[in-house]
Protein backbone atom coordinates (compact mmCIF):
# COMPACT_ATOMS: atom_id res chain seq x y z
CA UNK A 1 0.00 0.00 0.00
CA UNK A 2 2.79 2.49 1.14
CA UNK A 3 4.59 1.47 -2.08
CA UNK A 4 2.15 2.53 -4.14
CA UNK A 5 1.65 5.88 -3.02
CA UNK A 6 5.47 6.18 -3.22
CA UNK A 7 4.95 5.45 -6.79
CA UNK A 8 1.96 7.66 -7.60
CA UNK A 9 4.00 10.57 -5.87
CA UNK A 10 7.21 9.57 -8.34
CA UNK A 11 5.59 8.47 -11.36
CA UNK A 12 6.11 11.06 -12.95
CA UNK A 13 9.10 12.10 -12.11
CA UNK A 14 10.61 8.79 -13.69
CA UNK A 15 8.83 9.35 -16.88
CA UNK A 16 10.55 12.82 -17.07
CA UNK A 17 13.86 11.52 -15.68
CA UNK A 18 14.09 9.35 -18.80
CA UNK A 19 13.64 11.60 -21.73
CA UNK A 20 15.61 14.41 -19.93
CA UNK A 21 18.43 11.34 -19.13
CA UNK A 22 18.42 11.22 -23.11
CA UNK A 23 18.80 14.93 -24.14
CA UNK A 24 22.23 15.00 -21.37
CA UNK A 25 23.78 11.70 -22.72
CA UNK A 26 26.23 13.86 -25.22
CA UNK A 27 27.02 15.92 -22.26
CA UNK A 28 27.59 12.74 -20.20
CA UNK A 29 29.78 11.20 -22.89
CA UNK A 30 31.89 14.84 -23.12
CA UNK A 31 32.99 14.64 -19.57
CA UNK A 32 33.67 11.18 -19.60
CA UNK A 33 35.45 11.52 -23.15
CA UNK A 34 37.97 14.01 -21.24
CA UNK A 35 38.60 11.13 -18.43
CA UNK A 36 40.02 8.78 -21.16
CA UNK A 37 42.83 8.07 -23.17
CA UNK A 38 42.68 8.23 -27.21
CA UNK A 39 42.66 3.96 -27.58
CA UNK A 40 40.16 3.91 -24.72
CA UNK A 41 37.74 6.61 -26.39
CA UNK A 42 37.33 4.71 -29.53
CA UNK A 43 36.89 1.30 -28.01
CA UNK A 44 34.22 -0.34 -29.75
CA UNK A 45 31.66 -0.88 -27.83
CA UNK A 46 32.23 3.01 -26.50
CA UNK A 47 32.95 2.39 -22.78
CA UNK A 48 29.68 3.84 -21.21
CA UNK A 49 32.27 4.48 -17.90
CA UNK A 50 35.93 5.51 -18.18
CA UNK A 51 37.64 2.23 -17.70
CA UNK A 52 41.06 4.09 -16.22
CA UNK A 53 39.73 7.52 -15.40
CA UNK A 54 43.00 9.99 -15.23
CA UNK A 55 42.62 13.59 -14.82
CA UNK A 56 46.01 14.21 -16.57
CA UNK A 57 43.37 15.51 -19.86
CA UNK A 58 41.76 17.89 -17.93
CA UNK A 59 45.10 19.21 -16.47
CA UNK A 60 46.46 19.12 -19.95
CA UNK A 61 43.96 21.05 -21.44
CA UNK A 62 43.62 23.66 -18.92
CA UNK A 63 47.21 24.49 -19.16
CA UNK A 64 47.10 24.91 -23.18
CA UNK A 65 43.64 26.27 -23.23
CA UNK A 66 43.94 29.24 -20.20
CA UNK A 67 44.69 32.00 -22.23
CA UNK A 68 41.89 31.19 -24.59
CA UNK A 69 40.08 31.08 -21.57
CA UNK A 70 41.23 34.52 -20.85
CA UNK A 71 39.73 36.19 -24.12
CA UNK A 72 36.67 34.45 -23.83
CA UNK A 73 36.15 36.36 -20.48
CA UNK A 74 37.20 39.33 -21.58
CA UNK A 75 35.23 39.46 -24.34
CA UNK A 76 32.28 38.02 -22.33
CA UNK A 77 32.97 41.43 -19.54
CA UNK A 78 33.47 43.56 -22.53
CA UNK A 79 29.85 42.67 -24.32
CA UNK A 80 28.13 42.75 -20.93
CA UNK A 81 29.61 45.94 -20.43
CA UNK A 82 28.30 47.48 -24.00
CA UNK A 83 24.88 45.65 -23.65
CA UNK A 84 23.85 47.19 -19.92
CA UNK A 85 25.17 50.82 -20.71
CA UNK A 86 23.07 50.76 -24.34
CA UNK A 87 19.81 48.66 -23.11
CA UNK A 88 19.38 49.98 -19.38
CA UNK A 89 18.37 53.42 -21.00
CA UNK A 90 16.31 52.60 -24.04
CA UNK A 91 14.71 49.60 -21.90
CA UNK A 92 13.15 52.82 -19.80
CA UNK A 93 12.51 55.12 -22.66
CA UNK A 94 10.38 52.22 -23.86
CA UNK A 95 8.70 51.14 -21.01
CA UNK A 96 8.26 54.69 -19.41
CA UNK A 97 7.12 57.04 -22.13
CA UNK A 98 5.33 57.65 -24.81
CA UNK A 99 6.17 59.14 -28.12
CA UNK A 100 5.72 59.03 -31.49
CA UNK A 101 8.63 56.67 -33.09
CA UNK A 102 7.74 54.18 -30.02
CA UNK A 103 6.37 51.07 -31.99
CA UNK A 104 8.94 51.72 -34.97
CA UNK A 105 11.53 51.75 -32.82
CA UNK A 106 10.33 48.47 -30.90
CA UNK A 107 9.60 46.76 -34.10
CA UNK A 108 13.50 47.78 -35.14
CA UNK A 109 15.12 46.30 -32.42
CA UNK A 110 12.89 43.38 -32.30
CA UNK A 111 13.90 42.87 -36.16
CA UNK A 112 17.58 43.01 -35.37
CA UNK A 113 17.12 40.50 -32.67
CA UNK A 114 16.14 37.89 -34.84
CA UNK A 115 18.89 39.25 -37.67
CA UNK A 116 21.10 35.96 -38.71
CA UNK A 117 24.67 36.98 -37.70
CA UNK A 118 25.61 35.61 -41.09
CA UNK A 119 23.53 38.61 -42.98
CA UNK A 120 25.61 41.18 -41.03
CA UNK A 121 29.34 39.70 -41.24
CA UNK A 122 30.59 40.48 -44.42
CA UNK A 123 29.77 43.78 -44.37
CA UNK A 124 30.71 44.30 -41.09
CA UNK A 125 34.35 42.58 -41.85
CA UNK A 126 34.52 44.95 -44.90
CA UNK A 127 34.35 47.89 -42.80
CA UNK A 128 36.01 46.78 -39.52
CA UNK A 129 39.26 45.84 -41.89
CA UNK A 130 38.98 49.74 -42.85
CA UNK A 131 38.79 50.99 -39.63
CA UNK A 132 41.34 48.67 -37.71
CA UNK A 133 38.75 46.49 -35.72
CA UNK A 134 39.61 43.26 -37.29
CA UNK A 135 42.35 41.37 -34.79
CA UNK A 136 40.86 43.28 -32.66
CA UNK A 137 38.26 42.64 -29.24
CA UNK A 138 36.50 45.63 -29.69
CA UNK A 139 35.77 44.83 -33.08
CA UNK A 140 33.91 41.31 -32.02
CA UNK A 141 32.54 42.86 -29.04
CA UNK A 142 30.55 45.34 -31.31
CA UNK A 143 29.56 42.59 -33.44
CA UNK A 144 28.15 40.29 -30.66
CA UNK A 145 26.41 43.43 -28.80
CA UNK A 146 24.12 43.40 -32.03
CA UNK A 147 22.10 41.00 -30.26
CA UNK A 148 22.51 41.42 -27.22
CA UNK A 149 21.21 44.86 -27.14
CA UNK A 150 18.02 44.35 -28.51
CA UNK A 151 17.62 41.13 -26.53
CA UNK A 152 18.61 42.73 -22.77
CA UNK A 153 16.02 45.98 -23.58
CA UNK A 154 12.86 43.51 -24.44
CA UNK A 155 13.85 41.86 -21.39
CA UNK A 156 14.65 44.57 -19.51
CA UNK A 157 11.70 46.92 -20.67
CA UNK A 158 9.02 43.94 -19.42
CA UNK A 159 10.56 44.74 -16.20
CA UNK A 160 10.56 48.08 -15.95
CA UNK A 161 7.23 48.47 -17.03
CA UNK A 162 6.12 46.84 -13.54
CA UNK A 163 7.78 49.66 -11.55
CA UNK A 164 4.73 51.97 -10.81
CA UNK A 165 4.89 55.20 -12.45
CA UNK A 166 3.76 57.06 -9.26
CA UNK A 167 7.52 56.68 -7.72
CA UNK A 168 8.87 58.53 -11.13
CA UNK A 169 6.24 61.35 -10.36
CA UNK A 170 7.03 61.98 -6.88
CA UNK A 171 10.06 62.14 -7.61
CA UNK A 172 9.87 64.43 -10.40
CA UNK A 173 7.57 66.85 -7.87
CA UNK A 174 10.70 66.11 -5.39
CA UNK A 175 12.90 67.63 -8.02
CA UNK A 176 14.61 64.92 -9.50
CA UNK A 177 16.09 65.05 -13.24
CA UNK A 178 15.16 62.32 -15.51
CA UNK A 179 18.96 61.17 -14.76
CA UNK A 180 18.65 61.24 -11.41
CA UNK A 181 15.75 58.88 -11.89
CA UNK A 182 16.65 56.72 -14.03
CA UNK A 183 20.45 56.18 -11.79
CA UNK A 184 18.64 56.46 -8.47
CA UNK A 185 15.32 54.76 -9.20
CA UNK A 186 14.85 52.96 -12.28
CA UNK A 187 18.55 51.25 -12.38
CA UNK A 188 17.88 49.80 -8.61
CA UNK A 189 14.60 48.81 -8.84
CA UNK A 190 15.42 46.98 -11.75
CA UNK A 191 18.55 44.72 -10.40
CA UNK A 192 16.19 41.00 -10.77
CA UNK A 193 15.75 41.47 -14.34
CA UNK A 194 19.58 43.04 -14.75
CA UNK A 195 20.76 40.72 -13.21
CA UNK A 196 18.55 38.07 -16.00
CA UNK A 197 19.57 40.38 -18.80
CA UNK A 198 23.41 40.01 -17.43
CA UNK A 199 23.03 36.12 -17.31
CA UNK A 200 21.77 35.72 -20.32
CA UNK A 201 23.94 37.97 -21.89
CA UNK A 202 26.72 36.69 -20.86
CA UNK A 203 25.89 33.08 -21.68
CA UNK A 204 25.41 34.15 -25.39
CA UNK A 205 28.45 36.09 -26.03
CA UNK A 206 30.70 32.93 -24.21
CA UNK A 207 29.68 31.01 -26.63
CA UNK A 208 30.03 33.14 -29.35
CA UNK A 209 31.58 31.55 -32.29
CA UNK A 210 31.15 33.27 -35.45
CA UNK A 211 32.05 36.73 -34.67
CA UNK A 212 35.74 35.43 -33.57
CA UNK A 213 36.01 33.23 -36.43
CA UNK A 214 35.69 35.54 -38.75
CA UNK A 215 37.57 39.03 -36.79
CA UNK A 216 39.69 37.62 -34.99
CA UNK A 217 42.75 35.83 -36.87
CA UNK A 218 45.17 36.18 -34.19
CA UNK A 219 45.79 33.26 -32.27
CA UNK A 220 46.78 35.35 -29.05
CA UNK A 221 43.55 37.71 -28.84
CA UNK A 222 40.98 34.29 -30.08
CA UNK A 223 38.64 33.27 -27.46
CA UNK A 224 37.97 29.45 -26.05
CA UNK A 225 34.98 28.96 -29.05
CA UNK A 226 37.85 29.38 -31.67
CA UNK A 227 40.98 27.71 -29.60
CA UNK A 228 38.54 24.77 -29.35
CA UNK A 229 37.74 24.90 -33.19
CA UNK A 230 41.48 25.13 -34.13
CA UNK A 231 41.96 21.82 -32.70
CA UNK A 232 39.38 19.81 -34.63
CA UNK A 233 41.38 21.88 -38.03
CA UNK A 234 44.14 19.64 -36.68
CA UNK A 235 45.26 16.53 -38.57
CA UNK A 236 44.72 14.11 -36.05
CA UNK A 237 42.50 14.78 -33.73
CA UNK A 238 42.96 14.57 -30.01
CA UNK A 239 39.11 13.99 -29.37
CA UNK A 240 40.18 13.26 -25.65
CA UNK A 241 41.94 16.27 -25.08
CA UNK A 242 38.91 18.42 -27.14
CA UNK A 243 36.48 16.65 -25.09
CA UNK A 244 38.48 17.91 -21.64
CA UNK A 245 38.52 21.20 -23.02
CA UNK A 246 34.98 21.44 -24.41
CA UNK A 247 34.20 20.18 -20.82
CA UNK A 248 36.01 22.87 -19.12
CA UNK A 249 34.45 25.70 -21.26
CA UNK A 250 30.68 24.27 -20.93
CA UNK A 251 31.37 24.39 -17.06
CA UNK A 252 30.58 28.09 -15.92
CA UNK A 253 27.42 28.81 -18.12
CA UNK A 254 26.26 25.18 -17.32
CA UNK A 255 26.98 26.18 -13.53
CA UNK A 256 25.28 29.12 -14.48
CA UNK A 257 21.88 27.92 -15.88
CA UNK A 258 21.37 24.94 -12.93
CA UNK A 259 21.43 27.94 -10.68
CA UNK A 260 19.18 30.17 -12.73
CA UNK A 261 17.81 27.88 -14.88
CA UNK A 262 14.38 30.08 -13.63
CA UNK A 263 15.58 32.97 -14.55
CA UNK A 264 16.86 31.78 -18.05
CA UNK A 265 13.24 30.02 -18.77
CA UNK A 266 11.58 33.83 -17.50
CA UNK A 267 14.30 35.76 -20.15
CA UNK A 268 13.96 33.29 -22.71
CA UNK A 269 9.98 33.75 -22.65
CA UNK A 270 9.75 37.57 -21.96
CA UNK A 271 9.40 37.88 -26.15
CA UNK A 272 13.19 37.35 -26.78
CA UNK A 273 14.74 34.61 -28.32
CA UNK A 274 17.86 32.79 -28.85
CA UNK A 275 17.75 29.76 -31.23
CA UNK B 1 4.70 60.36 -19.47
CA UNK B 2 5.25 63.08 -22.24
CA UNK B 3 8.96 63.88 -21.97
CA UNK B 4 9.48 63.24 -25.16
CA UNK B 5 12.73 64.87 -25.88
CA UNK B 6 13.72 62.92 -22.74
CA UNK B 7 12.68 59.62 -24.10
CA UNK B 8 14.64 59.85 -27.52
CA UNK B 9 17.59 61.12 -25.39
CA UNK B 10 17.71 57.64 -23.39
CA UNK B 11 16.47 55.92 -26.83
CA UNK B 12 19.10 56.88 -28.78
CA UNK B 13 21.98 55.11 -28.38
CA UNK B 14 20.67 51.64 -28.41
CA UNK B 15 18.78 52.87 -31.87
CA UNK B 16 21.49 54.34 -33.08
CA UNK B 17 23.35 50.98 -32.32
CA UNK B 18 21.16 48.93 -34.18
CA UNK B 19 20.99 51.78 -37.03
CA UNK B 20 24.45 51.13 -37.60
CA UNK B 21 25.88 47.96 -36.46
CA UNK B 22 22.91 45.85 -37.04
CA UNK B 23 20.29 47.46 -40.26
CA UNK B 24 23.04 49.54 -42.16
CA UNK B 25 25.11 46.23 -42.65
CA UNK B 26 22.19 44.18 -43.54
CA UNK B 27 21.22 47.00 -46.51
CA UNK B 28 25.01 46.97 -47.37
CA UNK B 29 24.52 43.17 -48.06
CA UNK B 30 21.98 44.19 -50.83
CA UNK B 31 24.08 46.54 -52.50
CA UNK B 32 27.04 44.17 -52.65
CA UNK B 33 25.13 41.70 -53.91
CA UNK B 34 24.64 43.67 -57.36
CA UNK B 35 28.65 44.10 -58.05
CA UNK B 36 31.16 42.23 -58.26
CA UNK B 37 33.36 42.70 -55.07
CA UNK B 38 36.13 40.49 -54.44
CA UNK B 39 38.90 41.08 -52.00
CA UNK B 40 41.14 43.34 -54.54
CA UNK B 41 38.21 45.00 -56.25
CA UNK B 42 36.71 46.21 -52.66
CA UNK B 43 40.04 47.42 -51.38
CA UNK B 44 40.82 49.41 -54.60
CA UNK B 45 37.14 50.51 -54.52
CA UNK B 46 37.10 49.25 -58.16
CA UNK B 47 33.70 46.68 -58.06
CA UNK B 48 31.17 46.64 -60.47
CA UNK B 49 27.85 46.87 -60.72
CA UNK B 50 27.03 43.97 -62.23
CA UNK B 51 22.93 44.18 -61.95
CA UNK B 52 21.69 40.39 -61.13
CA UNK B 53 24.29 39.07 -62.36
CA UNK B 54 25.34 37.10 -59.27
CA UNK B 55 21.84 35.90 -58.59
CA UNK B 56 21.82 34.36 -62.66
CA UNK B 57 25.04 33.02 -61.53
CA UNK B 58 23.79 31.44 -58.54
CA UNK B 59 20.82 29.99 -60.64
CA UNK B 60 22.98 28.23 -62.56
CA UNK B 61 25.06 26.91 -60.01
CA UNK B 62 24.55 23.62 -59.05
CA UNK B 63 25.79 23.43 -55.67
CA UNK B 64 23.68 26.55 -54.93
CA UNK B 65 20.49 24.24 -56.25
CA UNK B 66 21.64 21.58 -53.62
CA UNK B 67 22.30 24.32 -51.09
CA UNK B 68 19.02 25.36 -51.56
CA UNK B 69 16.86 22.19 -51.12
CA UNK B 70 19.22 21.12 -48.14
CA UNK B 71 18.24 24.67 -46.53
CA UNK B 72 14.74 23.17 -47.06
CA UNK B 73 15.24 19.76 -45.61
CA UNK B 74 17.44 20.88 -42.91
CA UNK B 75 14.83 23.12 -41.54
CA UNK B 76 11.68 20.74 -42.38
CA UNK B 77 12.46 18.25 -40.51
CA UNK B 78 14.30 20.16 -37.99
CA UNK B 79 10.61 21.90 -36.88
CA UNK B 80 9.33 18.61 -37.32
CA UNK B 81 11.14 16.60 -34.68
CA UNK B 82 11.88 20.03 -32.55
CA UNK B 83 8.40 20.49 -32.05
CA UNK B 84 7.32 17.16 -31.62
CA UNK B 85 9.22 16.43 -28.76
CA UNK B 86 9.21 19.66 -27.46
CA UNK B 87 5.15 19.35 -27.12
CA UNK B 88 5.76 16.08 -25.63
CA UNK B 89 7.86 16.96 -22.88
CA UNK B 90 6.05 20.38 -22.39
CA UNK B 91 2.70 18.13 -21.71
CA UNK B 92 4.47 15.59 -19.53
CA UNK B 93 5.71 18.68 -17.73
CA UNK B 94 2.75 20.50 -17.08
CA UNK B 95 2.04 18.85 -13.74
CA UNK B 96 3.93 19.13 -10.33
CA UNK B 97 5.87 16.21 -9.36
CA UNK B 98 9.25 15.83 -7.67
CA UNK B 99 12.52 17.23 -8.64
CA UNK B 100 10.45 18.93 -11.30
CA UNK B 101 12.65 22.15 -11.22
CA UNK B 102 16.01 20.25 -11.88
CA UNK B 103 15.15 18.25 -14.66
CA UNK B 104 13.68 21.36 -16.04
CA UNK B 105 17.16 23.10 -16.12
CA UNK B 106 18.38 19.94 -17.15
CA UNK B 107 16.64 20.24 -20.79
CA UNK B 108 18.05 23.66 -21.53
CA UNK B 109 21.54 22.12 -21.21
CA UNK B 110 21.67 21.79 -25.40
CA UNK B 111 20.70 25.59 -25.05
CA UNK B 112 23.21 26.49 -22.48
CA UNK B 113 26.33 24.44 -24.06
CA UNK B 114 28.51 26.86 -26.10
CA UNK B 115 27.84 25.49 -30.27
CA UNK B 116 31.36 24.65 -30.10
CA UNK B 117 31.00 21.87 -28.07
CA UNK B 118 27.77 20.50 -28.88
CA UNK B 119 29.42 21.12 -32.02
CA UNK B 120 32.56 18.98 -31.73
CA UNK B 121 30.84 16.14 -29.67
CA UNK B 122 28.89 15.74 -33.02
CA UNK B 123 32.06 15.67 -35.12
CA UNK B 124 33.01 13.02 -32.71
CA UNK B 125 30.00 11.01 -32.85
CA UNK B 126 28.74 11.11 -36.39
CA UNK B 127 33.05 10.58 -37.62
CA UNK B 128 33.71 7.10 -39.06
CA UNK B 129 35.08 5.97 -36.31
CA UNK B 130 33.53 8.15 -33.58
CA UNK B 131 30.90 6.93 -31.28
CA UNK B 132 27.45 6.26 -33.47
CA UNK B 133 29.27 3.60 -35.86
CA UNK B 134 31.53 2.03 -32.43
CA UNK B 135 28.02 1.48 -31.18
CA UNK B 136 26.62 -0.14 -34.44
CA UNK B 137 29.38 -1.85 -35.40
CA UNK B 138 30.02 -3.50 -31.84
CA UNK B 139 26.06 -4.79 -31.57
CA UNK B 140 26.07 -6.06 -35.20
CA UNK B 141 23.88 -3.48 -37.09
CA UNK B 142 26.07 -2.71 -39.56
CA UNK B 143 29.42 -4.38 -40.33
CA UNK B 144 30.77 -1.73 -41.81
CA UNK B 145 31.27 2.12 -40.43
CA UNK B 146 28.44 4.40 -42.14
CA UNK B 147 30.26 7.86 -43.34
CA UNK B 148 27.39 9.67 -41.95
CA UNK B 149 29.55 12.79 -42.39
CA UNK B 150 32.44 12.14 -44.64
CA UNK B 151 30.72 10.85 -47.89
CA UNK B 152 27.26 10.35 -50.05
CA UNK B 153 24.18 11.88 -48.93
CA UNK B 154 24.14 11.79 -45.16
CA UNK B 155 25.68 14.14 -44.17
CA UNK B 156 23.23 16.73 -44.16
CA UNK B 157 20.80 14.51 -42.37
CA UNK B 158 23.67 13.91 -39.94
CA UNK B 159 23.88 17.41 -39.46
CA UNK B 160 20.13 17.85 -39.13
CA UNK B 161 19.84 15.07 -36.32
CA UNK B 162 21.94 17.46 -34.46
CA UNK B 163 20.36 20.73 -34.91
CA UNK B 164 17.18 18.34 -33.81
CA UNK B 165 19.24 18.02 -29.94
CA UNK B 166 20.09 21.49 -30.38
CA UNK B 167 16.39 23.11 -30.83
CA UNK B 168 14.65 21.31 -28.30
CA UNK B 169 14.71 23.44 -25.01
CA UNK B 170 13.80 26.69 -27.15
CA UNK B 171 10.61 24.38 -28.56
CA UNK B 172 9.99 23.23 -24.89
CA UNK B 173 10.13 26.72 -23.36
CA UNK B 174 7.78 28.54 -25.25
CA UNK B 175 5.28 25.35 -25.68
CA UNK B 176 5.30 25.37 -21.83
CA UNK B 177 5.03 28.49 -21.02
CA UNK B 178 2.00 28.28 -22.95
CA UNK B 179 0.75 25.50 -21.46
CA UNK B 180 0.83 27.48 -17.96
CA UNK B 181 -1.89 29.94 -19.23
CA UNK B 182 -4.66 27.14 -20.11
CA UNK B 183 -6.90 27.47 -16.95
CA UNK B 184 -6.45 24.13 -15.50
CA UNK B 185 -10.66 23.44 -14.57
CA UNK B 186 -11.14 23.13 -17.83
CA UNK B 187 -8.99 20.11 -18.66
CA UNK B 188 -10.52 19.14 -15.21
CA UNK B 189 -13.64 19.21 -16.26
CA UNK B 190 -13.13 17.94 -19.38
CA UNK B 191 -11.25 15.14 -17.79
CA UNK B 192 -14.66 14.45 -15.39
CA UNK B 193 -16.38 14.47 -18.84
CA UNK B 194 -14.64 11.38 -19.76
CA UNK B 195 -12.07 12.94 -22.37
CA UNK B 196 -9.41 10.64 -22.59
CA UNK B 197 -5.42 12.57 -22.06
CA UNK B 198 -5.66 12.36 -26.17
CA UNK B 199 -8.82 13.87 -26.91
CA UNK B 200 -7.81 16.78 -24.54
CA UNK B 201 -4.45 17.46 -26.31
CA UNK B 202 -6.40 17.36 -29.72
CA UNK B 203 -9.79 19.26 -28.59
CA UNK B 204 -8.93 21.43 -26.02
CA UNK B 205 -5.09 22.37 -25.74
CA UNK B 206 -4.02 22.63 -29.28
CA UNK B 207 -6.72 24.97 -30.38
CA UNK B 208 -5.95 27.20 -26.97
CA UNK B 209 -2.38 27.13 -27.48
CA UNK B 210 -2.60 27.72 -31.39
CA UNK B 211 -0.95 31.56 -31.20
CA UNK B 212 1.62 30.02 -29.30
CA UNK B 213 1.96 27.03 -31.71
CA UNK B 214 2.55 29.53 -34.46
CA UNK B 215 4.90 31.75 -32.82
CA UNK B 216 6.86 28.93 -31.89
CA UNK B 217 6.69 27.51 -35.86
CA UNK B 218 7.40 31.00 -37.00
CA UNK B 219 10.84 31.54 -34.90
CA UNK B 220 11.56 28.35 -35.32
CA UNK B 221 11.53 28.59 -39.29
CA UNK B 222 13.50 31.47 -38.69
CA UNK B 223 15.85 30.48 -36.69
CA UNK B 224 16.59 27.40 -38.48
CA UNK B 225 16.88 28.87 -41.89
CA UNK B 226 19.71 31.00 -41.07
CA UNK B 227 22.05 28.06 -39.03
CA UNK B 228 25.42 28.68 -39.37
CA UNK B 229 27.81 27.28 -36.44
CA UNK B 230 27.24 23.77 -36.04
CA UNK B 231 26.86 23.50 -39.63
CA UNK B 232 30.04 24.93 -40.30
CA UNK B 233 31.76 22.91 -36.80
CA UNK B 234 30.35 19.11 -38.36
CA UNK B 235 30.83 19.50 -41.85
CA UNK B 236 31.91 23.00 -43.40
CA UNK B 237 29.24 22.56 -45.29
CA UNK B 238 30.99 19.68 -47.07
CA UNK B 239 32.47 17.10 -48.08
CA UNK B 240 32.48 18.42 -51.56
CA UNK B 241 29.37 21.08 -50.83
CA UNK B 242 27.54 18.50 -50.04
CA UNK B 243 25.87 19.74 -46.67
CA UNK B 244 25.61 23.31 -47.02
CA UNK B 245 22.67 25.90 -45.83
CA UNK B 246 22.22 29.05 -47.23
CA UNK B 247 24.44 30.76 -44.33
CA UNK B 248 27.85 28.31 -44.45
CA UNK B 249 28.12 28.22 -48.68
CA UNK B 250 27.47 32.11 -48.30
CA UNK B 251 30.48 32.26 -45.87
CA UNK B 252 32.78 29.43 -47.30
CA UNK B 253 32.05 32.29 -50.65
CA UNK B 254 33.16 35.09 -48.84
CA UNK B 255 36.17 33.82 -46.51
CA UNK B 256 37.31 30.84 -48.15
CA UNK B 257 37.22 32.28 -51.90
CA UNK B 258 36.75 35.83 -51.56
CA UNK B 259 33.98 36.22 -53.28
CA UNK B 260 31.92 38.95 -51.42
CA UNK B 261 29.31 39.82 -53.78
CA UNK B 262 28.12 36.42 -54.94
CA UNK B 263 28.47 35.56 -50.81
CA UNK B 264 25.88 38.62 -50.38
CA UNK B 265 23.40 37.10 -52.91
CA UNK B 266 23.39 34.32 -51.35
CA UNK B 267 22.82 35.91 -47.90
CA UNK B 268 19.51 38.12 -49.91
CA UNK B 269 17.89 35.07 -51.12
CA UNK B 270 17.87 33.21 -47.74
CA UNK B 271 16.70 36.71 -46.29
CA UNK B 272 13.69 36.08 -48.92
CA UNK B 273 13.19 32.57 -47.90
CA UNK B 274 12.65 33.47 -44.53
CA UNK B 275 10.23 36.04 -45.19
CA UNK B 276 7.95 34.03 -47.26
CA UNK B 277 7.86 31.35 -44.67
CA UNK B 278 6.90 34.10 -41.70
CA UNK B 279 4.57 35.73 -43.83
CA UNK B 280 3.05 31.50 -45.06
CA UNK B 281 2.48 31.16 -41.31
CA UNK B 282 1.38 34.65 -40.40
CA UNK B 283 -1.60 33.45 -43.04
CA UNK B 284 -2.97 31.11 -40.05
CA UNK B 285 -2.69 33.08 -37.48
CA UNK B 286 -5.62 35.65 -39.59
CA UNK B 287 -7.57 32.53 -40.08
CA UNK B 288 -8.43 31.93 -36.76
Amino acid sequence: MKRKKVWTQWKWTVYAAIPTGIIILPLYFIAIGGFQSVAEIFHKPPHLFPPNPTTAYYKDALFTLAPYLRNSLIIALGVLGVTLVVALPSAFALAKFQFLLKRPASFILAFTQVLPATAIIIPLFLIFSRVGLINNYLGVILGISVFTIPFATIVLNAYIQAIPSGLIEAALIDGAGFFRIFTSIIVPLASPAIATASILTLIMAWGDFIFALSFLKERTLQPMSIGLYNFIGQYGIQWNKLMAGSMIFAIPPLIVALLAGKAIVAGLTAGAFKE
Amino acid sequence: MKETRTAYFFLLPALLYVLVFGLYPLLYNVSLSLKDVTFITYVQGTARFVGLGNYSELANDPIFRRTFSNTLLFTGLSILFQFTIGFFLALLFNRSFPLKGILQSLIMVPWVLPIIVSGSFFRWFFSDNGMLNGFLTAFGIVTRPIPWITSGHLPIFSVTMANIWLGIPFNFVLLYTGLQGIPEELLESAAIDGATGWQRVVYIITPLLRPVILATLTLGCIFTVKVFDLVWIITQGGPGDVSHLFSTLSYSLAFNKLHFGKASAVLVVMLLVVMLLTVFLNLFQKEA
